[in-house]
């Protein structure tokens, strides 16, 4: 993308940005590495994996579909941590208000007229909250789900390079 | 007259630009002076917003031939205080049908076309001027007006965007007013109909949809009594043109999702497809990839949070683990983003196997990591080393173990990668003494 995007401070590259780097010290000044398990490296990794979407997700706030499933996947998980019932109730009342939701819809498994029903659901399962989008949306969803992706990946870049 | 210019510029907005000018043309500024008089009918006043937008289209209108036509309807009578009015004063008796439709699409009123007035529109081939005065005759159309109007004239490329069923209550309307048309004079007429000069390039595509929608007015309201039969042909409706409301629909979708493909074509890279189902599964391919990427340098930010926690790992006697991941490499020997999850997981299996051979028989352990293109090193040296080559470009191979640590490296892709790969775990089924005699193992570092 270009600079400019980078001046304007409302941008979603800036937006992102900044919400990521507070993530990030936030981990970083979390508990030191002390524990010694694999499971420990990869769960502080998947830690700043969850903290990179949600950062991205709140940047985006809840104006397209698949940053509200993110954010409420991200929720329920984090309930789910913090107070495993809940987590199951609110797991359960997740899962019937997609089916719900899906049902209403009736889009998942419909033809659409334009028979592309098996891609469609593979790009379902890749963007989240898909499920719930017929095609039309769910291309919607898509490019903006790109669009957010190539923002993250250019912004990660410089860590990769030290 | 701000709901009219609303009207006007949605309705331009939606047209084409070639289709724009013939209703250019039809701004308030824009009129040709041929028609006032008749233009501003008091008994729109239900609907007047709507009326003065309709009045206004149509007093740019240029005179039209349909002055020469002969209306089998004279008006009747001359009130037409509520819009519902004019369908009976044309004698239009398709009205309860028709207006029930209509009013699904939010018609006030709309005036009931025919099967009759649309061939006689057809015959006439006045289909824009219809189409438009038809609207207008409708008696204060709400805005799917433009709506219909838009599909009129998109009609003639069907890839364009298209009104919804109001089409149909359009052509109805369309009837509606090439009734009304013949008869200009008519103070009771709610508006003149004239042709358009412009309206040439829609009047194939009129007449084609005229005559679907005749075909259509036909089979829905045929009963209605008071149309005269006087019209006698059908005109089959063209292909890609049929106004069935469950075909425009489809229709509608189908160009919102060209559209999105089109979108989503610029943003996906290598996307020279011209078929759909390969640009979707290009699309796919590429959200994985983006997905992957995410992933890894997610990994690599995790490498780049514990780095200042490296220097601390050799003071713990060797508890410490170091974890950093190889982001970038992967990332670019696997841009088809199937590799980088399997490198993760395969290093974890790798882990565990070598422990397990380790606590059997150091050569195996060995010659399993050989294999792998991978060694052993002890962890002073791999975090020396990891530190070192932080910024630089090449990505070392070293596996070594002190103490019980074995350090798995993998290798990231060479050429591309600018990071280190260097992932180091400690096996949770190591046994302390199984790793004592590789404590004394050279460090081997072996690049790529």
């Amino acid at each position: 993308m270009n600079n400019p995007h980078h001046l304007n401070p409302t941008s979603l590259k800036s937006r992102f940005t900044t919400r990521f780097l507070r993530a990030l010290t936030k981990i970083r000044a979390q508990k030191p590495i002390s524990s010694s398990s694999p499971t420990e490296i990869f769960r502080r990794y998947r830690r700043i994996k969850v903290a990179a979407d949600k950062s991205m997700a709140y940047s985006v706030r809840s104006r397209r579909i698949w940053s509200r499933a993110m954010l409420w996947k991200l929720r329920s998980r984090s309930y789910r941590r913090q107070d495993p019932c809940s987590g199951r109730r609110s797991g359960k009342t997740n899962q019937a208000i997609m089916k719900k939701s899906s049902n209403e819809n009736t889009t998942t498994r419909r033809e659409d007229g334009v028979g592309f029903v098996e891609e469609a659901d593979e790009l379902r399962q890749l963007v989240p909250g898909g499920e719930t989008m017929n095609l039309c949306n769910l291309l919607d969803e898509t490019a903006h789900y790109i669009k957010c992706l190539t923002t993250q990946v250019q912004l990660f870049s410089p860590i990769g390079k030290g | 007259m701000q709901p009219c210019s609303r009207e006007m510029q949605a309705m331009n907005s939606l047209l084409s630009p070639t289709q724009q000018i013939p209703l250019q043309d039809l701004q308030p500024n824009g009129n040709s002076g041929t028609h006032q008089a008749q233009i501003h009918n008091p008994q729109f006043d239900p609907t007047s917003s709507h009326d003065d937008f309709l009045d206004q289209m149509l007093s740019t209108l240029p005179s039209c031939p349909w002055s020469d036509l002969k209306s089998p309807w004279d008006p009747p009578k001359s009130d037409e205080t509520p819009p519902s009015n004019h369908d009976n004063n044309v004698g239009f008796h398709y009205d309860e049908i028709l207006a029930s439709k209509l009013r699904q699409h939010q018609i006030n009123g709309g005036g009931g076309g025919t099967t009759a007035a649309m061939k006689m529109m057809m015959q006439q081939q006045m289909m824009l001027p219809g189409r438009l005065i038809a609207a207008a005759g409708g008696g204060g159309l709400t805005m799917p007006l433009h709506n219909d109007i838009v599909d009129g004239s998109s009609f003639k490329s069907p890839n364009q965007q298209g009104g919804e069923g109001s089409v149909q209550a359009l052509y109805n309307g369309f009837g509606a007013g090439s009734l009304h048309g013949t008869n200009n004079q008519s103070p009771n007429q709610p508006q003149h109909f004239h042709h358009p000069q412009g309206g040439n390039m829609q009047t194939q595509s009129f007449g084609a949809t005229a005559g679907t929608v005749m075909n259509q007015s036909q089979a829905s309201g045929s009963t209605t009594g008071g149309a005269p039969a006087q019209l006698k042909q059908r005109v089959r409706a063209r292909r890609g043109q049929a106004t069935d409301p469950h075909s425009i629909a489809e229709r509608l979708r189908r160009e919102r999702i060209a559209e999105r493909m089109k979108a989503l074509q610029e943003l996906v890279p290598n996307a020279n497809k011209t078929d759909k189902a390969s640009m979707l599964d290009e699309i796919i391919d590429y959200v994985k990839f983006l997905q992957l990427q995410v992933l890894s340098m997610s990994r690599l930010g995790g490498a780049a949070a514990v780095a200042p926690l490296v220097a601390d790992m050799p003071s713990e006697g060797g508890d410490c683990v170091q974890t950093t991941a190889g982001g970038g490499g992967s990332l670019q020997r696997n841009s088809n983003g199937n590799q980088p999850s399997a490198n993760n997981d395969s290093l974890t299996v790798t882990e565990h196997q070598v422990a397990k051979l380790m606590e059997e028989d150091m050569g195996s352990a060995m010659q399993y990591l050989q294999g792998k293109g991978l060694c052993l090193m002890p962890i002073s040296l791999a975090t020396a080393i990891s530190t070192a080559t932080c910024h630089s470009r090449n990505p070392m191979i070293n596996k070594g173990s002190s103490s019980n640590h074995p350090l798995l490296q993998s290798n990231g892709d060479g050429p591309s990668s600018p990071s280190m790969s260097v992932l180091t775990v400690q096996s949770a089924t190591m046994g302390n003494g199984g790793l004592d005699g590789s404590a004394k193992d050279a460090a081997s570092v072996s690049k790529p």
